[in-house]
Formats: C-alpha cells, structure tokens, sequence
C-alpha cells in the first residue's frame, strides 16, 4: 500500500518532465534503447554455458569436465591447488602444528585415514582413495562440487570424491540401494557462482549427516527464514557464503584452525584491510555497533562488545531450523548386537538416531544452549602421537586458549562435543581407526577394534600396541552462524541473574548475578535486626499502653 | 518529432515480447524453493492443513499436478495462488510474497515447477517441506 | 492540652516526600539490579533505576540550594547535648510517658538524634550513593576519562550496595520513629501539614 501511493506521488511529476524531455532526446536515444533492455540476457553472469562447444559434449567422468573447463580457466586448478580446501592440510604458523583434515582427529568418526573414500566425497577433487593421491593433478581437481547450480551433482561417501557417472551404481555394494547417475553434460553447462547449497552440501552434513558436526550450520541455512538467520534469510538479505567469507582466488577466508576472536577496529572500507578476515562480524559492523536513542545505552552495549564477541548475545541458540546437532557420541558402547544377532538401530520420537551397533551411543540436541568460554583464537590439537592420560576428565581434543586477562580474549558461544573414543592405553595416544569400507577390516562392518585401528595406523606409520581403550573427550566448536534478527538477541536477564549463561566464567563482574555474599549477609542481617528492633519496641510500647489503659 | 516517442516505445515493445517469446524462460529451482516454503508451506500451515513434502510426489506426478493446474482438488487453481493478484494480497504479512511481488506469473510456476521435479520422491534431490 | 508550631514549610514537604518515593522505588529496583529477586526483569529494572537516581541527583540539587540560600544547613549541625537524653527517653522513657526531653521549635525541628542521623544520610549514605552510583552508570566512559586503571566494577558496585542497605536500614528505623511523638501520628501529619503538635 505503501509503494503504491508513494510510486503514485513521485511517478506524476517525472512523466511530467520526462514527457517535456523525450520528445528532445528520442532521436539520439532510440538508437541506444532501442537494444538494450530489448534482449534477455544472464544477469548473474558474463558467459552462457551452454554456448560453449567444449561443454557440449557426454563427459564420461568428473577430470574430463576438468579438463573442459581448464581450457578458459587456465589459472583455476593451480589456485584451488594453494588452498586447504584441496590440501586438507594447515600449518598453524602459531606453534607449528600440521592440522587439516588430513591429519587431525576429532571425536565424531574420528580420522580420515583409512576411511579416505568415504570423507573424501567432501573433497573437492576426484580419486582420493588412499594415502597416495596426486596433490598436483589438475585434472582432479572438482570444480563443479562448488559451481553446480542444478542441485543435482552429488558425491556419494564411497566413491572417492567422484560422481556416479552413466549407469546406476548400488551404494553400498549389496545393499540394493541405488545412486542415479549425474548428468555431467547439464550441470557442466550450467556452472555459476557459489551457493549456500554448494557449500552446504559438505559443510551442512559434517560429521556424516544434516547437522552433526557444527551445530550453527545445517541443511535449514539453504533457504533459511529471517528467523533462523538475519543475513542469509532468503526472503530479506539472502546472504550467500561468500557474502561474508569475500573469497579472491578461491581461497575462501575465515578458519576454525586459527581464528579471529577479537577484532577492535571500526568497519572496513574497500581497499581497506585486505589482509584481514573479512569474515567476522567487525569486518562490516566495526567493533561499535549499537546505536540507541536511549541516553548511555549504546555506550552500554558497546562496552559489553569489548569482552564478548558478537556471538555471545546474537546467536541465542545453535539449532535452531530443526535439524538437531550431535552433542554426543559414545563410542565404547557399538557392537551390541539385537536379539537377532544383527545390526541395530535405535531412535528417538522424531526418527533420529540414538544408537547404532556400528557407532555406539548418539546424544542429540537442537535448540541449543551454548557454553561459554574465554577464547583468543589460540588452538592447540591433541594430535597422533601426543601423549593422553585416561581420567574423569575429558582430554580435549582442540584446546582452547583464552582467558580474562591476556588482552586477546572474548567470551565465546562454543558448542562441546563430548563424547568416548577408543585409544591405545598402551602408547596412552588417541587413534585413527580404520572405520567405513565395505572390507573385512572396517569397523563398521566387522566390528573388530583391533583389526580396524591396527590397519589405520598402519597406514600413517604410527605405532599400536593392540590394545584398545576408550577415553573421555571433547571438542570445542566455535559458534558463529545462525545469528538472530535484533529482536530475538539474548535477553539481559539470561546472564544478568544468578542462574545465569555465562555462570561460572571468570574475571567477569555481572550486576544481578556476581553479587558478594558476605556483603549481602552483613547487609541483610542490618535491616532485619533494625525491623526486628523496631518492632519489638513498638511491640512493648503497645502492651505498656494497654495495660495503663486497662 | 513528436510523433517518434509512441513509435519507438512500441518497437521496444514488440522487440521484447518477440525475444522473449523465441527464448523460453529457464526456471530457477532456488526461487522456486523460496515461495514454495514462504507461501507454499506457510499458508498450509497457518490453515491447519498439513504442508505438502515435494518428496511425497514423484516428478511425473508433479509434473501432471502443475499441467492440471488443479488446487484444493480442482476448487480453485494453483496457478491463481502464484498470481500476482494473490502475491498482492498477502505481501504485507508474507515476505517471499513480498520477495516476488514483481516477478511476472508465469516465471514464477516455472521456478516452482522445476524445483518440484528436483526435489519429488525421484527426483535430483528429494526434499522435505522444511 | 497542646500547642502547634509550622515548621515544615511546602518545599520542605515536596522534598521529603518526593524524596522518599524516590528512595523507595530505588530500592526495590535497585535490589532487583542486584540480583535479590526479579520483578520487572533486569533491562526494565535498569531503566528505571536509571531515570530514578537522575530525578534524585536533581532534587538533591534543589535541596541544597535551599538549605543553603533559607540557612535550615543549620538545623543540620550536629551537637551532643541531650543526647544521652533522648537515647534514655527511647530506652525506658517513652515506655512510661515520661514527657520528651527535646521540646522542637521553629529553630530547632530536629532533636539531637535526628540531626545525627539525617547528617549521615545526607552527608555519608547519599554522597556514596551517588558518587558510586554516577560511576557505575558512566562505566562504559571509564577507558575514555582514563579510569580504568584505578577503579573496578566490582568495587564500585560493592559500595553502592553497601550505601543501599545503610539507606534502608535507615528508612526501617526512619518509618518506625514517626509513630513516637506526641501523638501516635503527629509527626506524620506535621511531614504532611507543615504544622507539628507539640506538648504544652
């Protein structure tokens, strides 16, 4: 209703002038309009696919679109060959540590080595099937897992990171279930820009499903309502990835390996700050955001910008688009069997998962709370070959550091992913064991610990003593996406109150939650004997007079 | 001179309905999945109705079911619920709604068909109605 | 039987009681900030407590401009004379109507006791209030006037919570007091008339 009157306002007066003013410029101007808007052209893009000869054949396998498109893209593999997309490997220029993929572990189905075909549906290359695949093959390298925009390419998990091509292919062998094939030809034709989808297809279902992994990424954030997401809601700002994590040569910025977890500048200009993550909400928002018009409560919200990131108040819980998250998973518990002596299952109300004979026990969570640490970007990995004493304790499986003091920290939302691994009690260090495959080794389907980590070890060279044990963990997941609209931040009372979110985090003085106690008992105890005075003075003053009346 | 202004404007006119009559209108499954899921499911489920999975069809049921153009078996029509004139009258509470206001009819049952036979029971990518 | 003398004049009333209201709401907002219990919700209770303790700093204002220009600062000095009077009266006196050893007059509307404590409110309970309290509303300028380095919340609030239970302490006994004059409610119509009754 609005745009119309408004349109009706405005529109008048310009026909007006415009009517005095085409008549003049008509005969310069038709031969310019006369083909511009008439045409219907690609908007998101320069080239048409389609138009392309190379593109207009039957490709028989993922590198032969490769080598279609390396053709004009000469520059492409060679950039995606720098980038931990395609290395899977990370050096933590802080203290040395090799991390990626390739080399850490974590507490969900722990390691990729020996399982390479499985997790490697998520590599953006073609073949990964074993220690050995080629890092400086160009042809290997994916570039449709990121510029499909049919939604219909798709690596299943056991393929070694290749699409299924031509015929059906049963996936798992045997299991009578089938995957159609991609029509490499249409989805070649039909590259574009990266999506939510196409990065959701992996960083969605980390963790081998919907949401396991992270927690604040999950399928609901491919067409997510304002709700669930104040930028990317597809409705309002539709946010793609790469609007935050601003991507040049396709490395795209923003790590879990090395954070940023404090930033104390005002929003980037362009040309500014280029060598900085352009991924954190300071990045576009600077690090004073709030603007009240209530007197001294902008200054009041910008204050508490200084000790918490944005995350802690904006995102008031991860999970949020109903998809629940794993919170924890127990392995110590796989391998019973049901009364049939086969494989089980069992699930919750809503048709999730709680246990499995292959993998153990499942905790699941959505909506989630998060817990609340002092973080300052630092990480350091249990990796193979470090030392882990079994204890009540969980042995972290990332530690991070963080603390009031050091000048570097904010208070983070984390999401703990908790659960028990199996470990060499002998060595006393974690292990990569040998899980997925359709082999007579892998856990899943063998159910034997010791042939299963005996083999992935083997396969990095790493020592085992046979035995095996299971050791308390956890993982700490920073949380970052699924920011709220303003209205739905969380509420002051959720902290300010004794019971509050961010109880027990030191180095932090809450007005309503870090009262002193003996102040309050000193203080208390004043005003009551002052009532309890006054009332038994009163009390005597009364009977005295009554007595003297009666 | 003045004479030129409605002639030019009408060969704008005539070169874009020919254009775009020669190139057919390519749905775009993501737009689709807005408005399926903003008005779609929304309104299925502010009615108490229970919102239609596009997995619970396969592609040739979708396909017949867009063809037939049939809503609320055969009492009004799907195409009138993608219409302009229905975007109109819920774009002030609905923002997909709002999202297309101007997005011409028949794109829009393009986008919402395509992205049906992608997500249908045998489809590229079978999806749920969230 | 008796007689009556005004001596509290109309400013004087608007200040006690608005002052009084003022107190009252801070308080319970104030414990309400402190975490004690939730009433309004914590956001609400600060706003309040805020638009509050600036309508109390602005009748403080106005309150000692008056003292000081009408020279009443003086019904404020303290002195020890009568003092062990008036804490005999309080302990066995009033029990046995003996008569009141303080006789108030225009000059003197206070006896030795309330000149004692009305000095402590204004002049120790309320300066910590509002000093400590202005400190903690303008917390977040704290890095800009270069105060971070000396002062911690922590302390400031712990002050100001202190101040807070002296007041209350204070308004306990205050309330209870009013019932001991000549009559069971002469003081509070005198904080309410201007005119107090006094004994023959």
């Amino acid at each position: 209703m609005r745009t119309q009157r408004f349109r009706r306002r405005t529109l008048l007066p310009l026909f007006a002038f415009l009517g005095v003013l085409l008549p003049l410029l008509t005969t310069d101007l038709a031969a310019a309009t006369d083909a511009a808007p008439a045409k219907p052209v690609k908007m998101n893009s320069t080239a048409d696919h389609t138009k392309y000869e190379d593109l207009q054949q039957v490709f028989k396998s993922g590198p032969e679109v490769t080598k279609a498109c390396l053709k004009c893209h000469t520059e492409a593999a060679g950039q995606i060959h720098r980038t931990k997309h395609w290395t899977w490997e990370f050096l933590n220029p802080e203290n040395g540590q090799r991390l990626g993929k390739k080399n850490v572990m974590n507490n969900f189905c722990i390691s990729i080595s020996q399982n390479y075909s499985f997790c490697t549906g998520c590599h953006i290359g073609y073949g990964w099937k074993d220690k050995d695949f080629d890092f400086t093959s160009e042809v290997n390298v994916d570039c449709l897992a990121c510029h499909d925009t049919t939604g219909s390419y798709k690596k299943p998990a056991g393929n070694a990171g290749n699409p299924v091509v031509g015929e059906p292919m049963e996936m798992p062998p045997g299991s009578g279930k089938m995957v159609k094939p991609v029509d490499l030809t249409k989805v070649a034709q039909k590259v574009g820009k990266t999506s939510r989808d196409n990065c959701g297809n992996c960083h969605f279902y980390g963790g081998g499903g919907d949401g396991v992994k992270h927690g604040d990424l999950d399928s609901s954030l491919a067409s997510p309502d304002k709700e669930l997401d104040v930028h990317m809601d597809a409705t309002g700002l539709d946010f793609s990835c790469g609007t935050c994590h601003k991507t040049s040569s396709h490395d795209v910025p923003g790590s879990r390996y090395k954070p940023t977890a404090r930033e104390q500048h005002s929003a980037y200009i362009r040309g500014k700050g280029e060598k900085v993550n352009p991924a954190t909400c300071q990045a576009c928002h600077g690090n004073k955001p709030h603007k009240s018009p209530i007197l001294l409560k902008s200054a009041r919200m910008n204050t508490h910008a200084e000790k918490m990131a944005c995350q802690v108040c904006h995102i008031p819980a991860f999970a949020r688009g109903g998809v629940p998250t794993k919170m924890s998973w127990d392995w110590s518990t796989a391998g019973q069997k049901g009364s049939d002596g086969k494989h089980m299952v069992k699930k919750d109300a809503t048709g999730h998962v709680t246990y499995d004979t292959r993998k153990g026990d499942f905790a699941l969570g959505h909506d989630v709370v998060p817990e609340y640490r002092w973080f300052n970007g630092d990480i350091k990995y249990t990796l193979l070959g470090d030392k882990v004493e079994k204890s009540d304790s969980p042995t972290p499986i990332n530690r991070i550091d963080g603390s009031p003091t050091d000048g570097r920290s904010m208070i983070w939302p984390m999401k703990i992913m908790r659960g028990l691994q199996p470990f060499d009690p002998v060595n006393k260090t974690l292990v990569m064991p040998h899980v997925a495959g359709n082999d007579d080794i892998g856990y899943w389907k063998n159910l034997e610990w010791e042939k299963a980590i005996a083999d992935g070890m083997r396969n990095v060279n790493a020592p085992f003593s046979g035995k095996v044990d299971f050791i308390k963990t956890e993982m700490y997941w920073p949380i970052t996406h699924m920011v709220a609209p303003k209205e739905k931040v969380v509420s002051c009372t959720e902290c300010h109150a004794a019971d509050s979110r961010l109880k027990g985090l030191p180095g932090i003085y809450m007005p309503g939650h870090s009262a002193k106690g003996w102040l309050d008992i000193i203080g208390w105890l004043a005003a009551l004997t002052a009532l309890l005075g006054v009332l038994i003075h009163g009390a005597v003053r009364i009977t005295l007079s009554l007595r003297k009346a009666g | 001179m003045q004479s030129k202004f409605p002639m030019t404007l009408m060969a704008l006119l005539i070169g874009a309905t020919t254009m775009s009559s020669v190139q057919a209108y390519e749905g775009d499954w993501k737009r689709g999945r807005v408005y399926y899921r903003g008005v779609c499911t929304t309104c299925h489920t502010a009615q108490g109705g229970t919102p239609i999975g596009p997995n619970t069809k396969t592609m040739e049921e979708w396909s017949n079911y867009m063809k037939a153009d049939k809503h609320a078996a055969g009492k009004d029509t799907v195409s009138q619920y993608v219409g302009k004139a229905y975007r109109d009258s819920v774009k002030e509470t609905n923002k997909a709604a709002e999202k297309f206001a101007d997005t011409p009819d028949e794109e829009l049952l393009e986008d919402i068909r395509v992205f049906l036979l992608k997500s249908a029971k045998d489809g590229d990518s079978p999806a749920s109605c969230s | 039987m008796s007689d009556r003398i005004y001596i509290f004049n109309r400013f004087n009333r608007f200040w006690h009681w608005s002052q009084a209201v003022l107190v009252i709401s801070l308080l319970i907002t104030g414990f309400e900030i402190h975490g004690t219990y939730s009433l309004f919700g914590f956001e609400k209770a600060v706003s309040y407590h805020t638009i509050l303790a600036w309508s109390l700093i602005g009748l403080w204002a106005f309150s000692i401009f008056w003292l000081f220009t009408t020279g009443e600062w003086r019904q404020y000095i303290p002195t020890l004379e009568k003092v062990d009077a008036m804490v005999k009266y309080y302990v066995t006196g009033i029990f046995t109507h003996s008569p009141h050893p303080f006789r108030l007059t225009r000059l003197q509307k206070h006896n030795p006791l309330q000149r004692i404590a009305y000095l402590t409110v204004l002049s120790v309970i309320g300066p910590i209030t509002w000093s400590t309290g202005l400190l903690y509303l303008f917390h977040d300028y704290w890095t800009e006037w270069g105060l971070r380095g000396f002062l911690v919340l922590e302390w400031v609030a712990f002050f100001h919570t202190m101040a807070a239970f002296m007041m209350l302490t204070f308004v306990i006994v205050h309330v209870y007091l009013i019932t001991t004059g000549h009559t069971l409610t002469a003081h509070l119509k005198a904080m309410i008339t201007g005119w107090e009754e006094v004994e023959d």
